[in-house]
């Protein structure tokens, strides 16, 4: 049995340390352990052993349980292409202006590509836990609608659009003098740009019987995997984990943890002495008023929303190694480390 | 800055994009301008920061003055059709609004041309006296202003591609468009900053664009260290302004925006960050 583990939240609230350490900390107790990371720092990437970017799982080289890798959508989407779509499709599409573009543009699709591949390496059964640090792309809910979003791009809704009725055969664009729609846009664009663009889709949704069922499975291992929300105490990062405590219920499962990052230890709330030298004391009572101010900001989530709160101190050091990744995840209090198996 | 009729604000992810372009929204209106904020891609960002409900297509007043809208795509591709490319009773021909919207999702350059189209709409349309986007993260940033000079490369005449032409001529304009990049202090934002210099400078889509450099800790001039828990909070902030001063070397920052501490609320952050952008402007 894997377990999975769901690392969300704003982008910038250091998402993928926590990931990581929480990574390093499971494979420490033994679990065998693999991090999908996004777009980690430098001194991160090469934390984890990802120093050559590959899609492919990476074992770690001085932590026997410790797997890394790393997601590149676009590689992602070929992946897509080349299983759901027959082979000489595949490499049609692939090499097509517009697969590329609508890997870019269509929203949901970088966080399709992370959703399928983790769910690839959960159903692989390989691991103990898979800890998956989401991409930020849509606020980070993306995504949990992602495989939704994506089998409707890839069902023809967009096709039946151009074409304004059922599902055409491809001959269909090469007799477009009939389809008023088409002579408009060609008279506007100056270009056949529309009918590339349809000939792309007619490719794209042969592919569409695949996603829909591999979305279904997504799905099942969102709804299956335990969550983790991650935020600091600043208000636009607070309002972004409101949303996921509001929305994730419906859409996967209710968060483990609301985990704050860079929190200051409540004793800090009393730190103004009288004695303080008069430079020093201003900067004392800025911490000290900041430390109430996220203790009073947890303790309303933690009530409102019946959230499991947990805290990670504030550091100046980004980790450079494992041991402070290990550190991290020490220095945590209240994350359910039990929910993942971890004792 | 504000002299200019469209302000573009970007960045990385989390670095504070949305609280300093409502900031600057804020301050131009407190000067008496007549003041458009729009939110070109991720919804909420502007609005939390305006402590408004979410924003639509249609400008609403959120203060005296100063107005605010969200490019909602689809609207968009219905008013660029029709106003900008005049092309007849598009309401009624639905299935050329749908085409487009297929168009937008797969094709190059569509989505941002329809986003900066309404933007140069707007800056032209004369309601405003400047126009302030809240633009999408710098990594897709590219993507938003080349976009009148790719259109051009797949398509090659016609009406959309004179609509390029004029739109990449306003961003090209440093007298009529400034872009405003914000970063912070640490390793993946001062990295991703540096590169986006490096691109704008090769590429030449928009001029120089004005780094401002966000949460920035006060300097502690004194030496000493207390003893208790002053001490400890005096090492965590001597730690921190080390790294700061480590990317602040690297960062080419026109601007230092303070750390707001002690604060509630997206739309409180704004109101301290338009009066420290009065003082700095």
């Amino acid at each position: 049995m894997t377990a999975t583990l769901l690392v969300t939240g704003a982008g910038g609230v250091g998402k993928t340390t926590v990931a990581a350490a929480v990574a390093v900390r499971a494979a420490r107790h033994g679990m065998r352990t693999l991090v999908v990371t996004v777009d980690p720092a430098r001194r991160l990437a090469s934390a984890l052993g990802l120093a050559d970017l590959g899609n492919e799982p990476q074992p770690h080289a001085d932590e026997p349980d410790l797997w890394a890798a790393m997601l590149d959508s676009g590689a992602s989407w070929r992946a897509v292409a080349e299983r759901h779509a027959d082979p000489d499709v595949a490499v049609r599409l692939a090499e097509n202006d517009f697969f590329q573009a609508a890997a870019e543009h269509f929203p949901a699709s970088q966080s399709y590509a992370a959703a399928d591949q983790a769910a690839t390496y959960v159903q692989a059964r390989a691991w103990d836990l898979v800890v998956v640090d989401t991409p930020p792309s849509g606020g980070g809910i993306d995504f949990f609608t992602a495989p939704a979003q994506m089998a409707d791009l890839v069902g023809g809704r967009l096709l039946r659009w151009i074409t304004g009725g059922p599902f055409p055969g491809r001959r269909f664009f090469y007799d477009r003098a009939a389809r008023p729609v088409l002579r408009v846009a060609d008279s506007v664009l100056g270009s056949d740009l529309l009918q590339r663009v349809a000939e792309f889709l007619l490719d794209l949704r042969t592919t569409y019987d695949g996603v829909a069922q591999r979305g279904r499975e997504i799905e099942r291992v969102m709804r299956e995997a335990s969550i983790f929300v991650i935020t600091t105490a600043d208000p636009a990062p607070m309002s972004e984990a409101i949303r996921f405590y509001r929305e994730l219920p419906r859409l996967a499962s209710t968060p483990e943890a609301v985990i704050f990052n860079r929190s200051l230890p409540d004793r800090w709330v009393q730190a103004g002495e009288p004695e303080l030298d008069p430079v020093v004391k201003p900067v004392v009572e800025m911490w000290a008023a900041e430390t109430l101010r996220q203790r009073d900001f947890r303790d309303e989530f933690s009530a409102r929303y019946g959230a499991r709160v947990a805290t990670i101190p504030w550091s100046s050091d980004p980790p450079n190694d494992l041991d402070d990744l290990a550190g991290l995840a020490e220095r945590a209090v209240g994350i359910p480390w039990e929910r993942l198996g971890i004792s | 800055m504000l002299d200019s009729r469209l302000v573009i604000v970007s960045g990385k992810g989390g670095v504070g994009k949305s609280a300093v372009a409502a900031a600057l929204a804020l301050l131009a209106q407190r000067q008496g301008k007549r003041v458009l904020a729009v939110e070109m891609g991720s919804p909420g960002g502007l609005a939390t920061h305006f402590s408004t409900g979410d924003l639509g297509f249609e400008p609403r007043e959120v203060r005296p003055g100063l107005h605010a809208m969200m490019v909602v795509r689809s609207a968009a591709l219905l008013e660029y059709l029709s106003l900008q490319l005049r092309l007849p009773g598009i309401g009624r021909f639905g299935a050329v609004a749908r085409a487009f919207d297929a168009l937008a999702t797969a094709a190059p350059a569509v989505r941002e041309i329809i986003t900066i189209g309404k933007i140069y709409w707007e800056v032209q349309a004369d309601r405003w006296d400047i126009v302030i986007a809240d633009a999408p993260p710098a990594g897709q940033l590219g993507s938003y202003l080349r976009a009148p000079r790719s259109i051009a490369e797949l398509v090659p005449s016609g009406r959309v591609r004179n609509q390029g032409d004029a739109m990449a001529g306003l961003l090209a304009n440093p007298d009529l468009t400034r872009l405003v990049l914000v970063t912070l202090p640490e390793e993946l934002p001062t990295t991703e900053t540096v590169e986006t210099i490096e691109w704008l400078g090769e590429e030449d889509v928009v001029g120089p664009p004005t780094v401002m450099v966000n949460r920035v800790l006060p300097e502690l001039a004194s030496a000493g260290r207390p003893g208790g828990t002053a001490g400890e909070i005096v090492d965590l902030h001597r730690s921190l302004l080390a790294e700061q001063e480590h990317w602040m070397k690297v960062l080419p920052g026109d601007m230092a925006l303070p750390y707001l501490f002690g604060l509630f609320t997206p739309g409180e952050v704004a109101a301290h960050l338009s009066d420290t952008l009065e003082g700095l402007l």
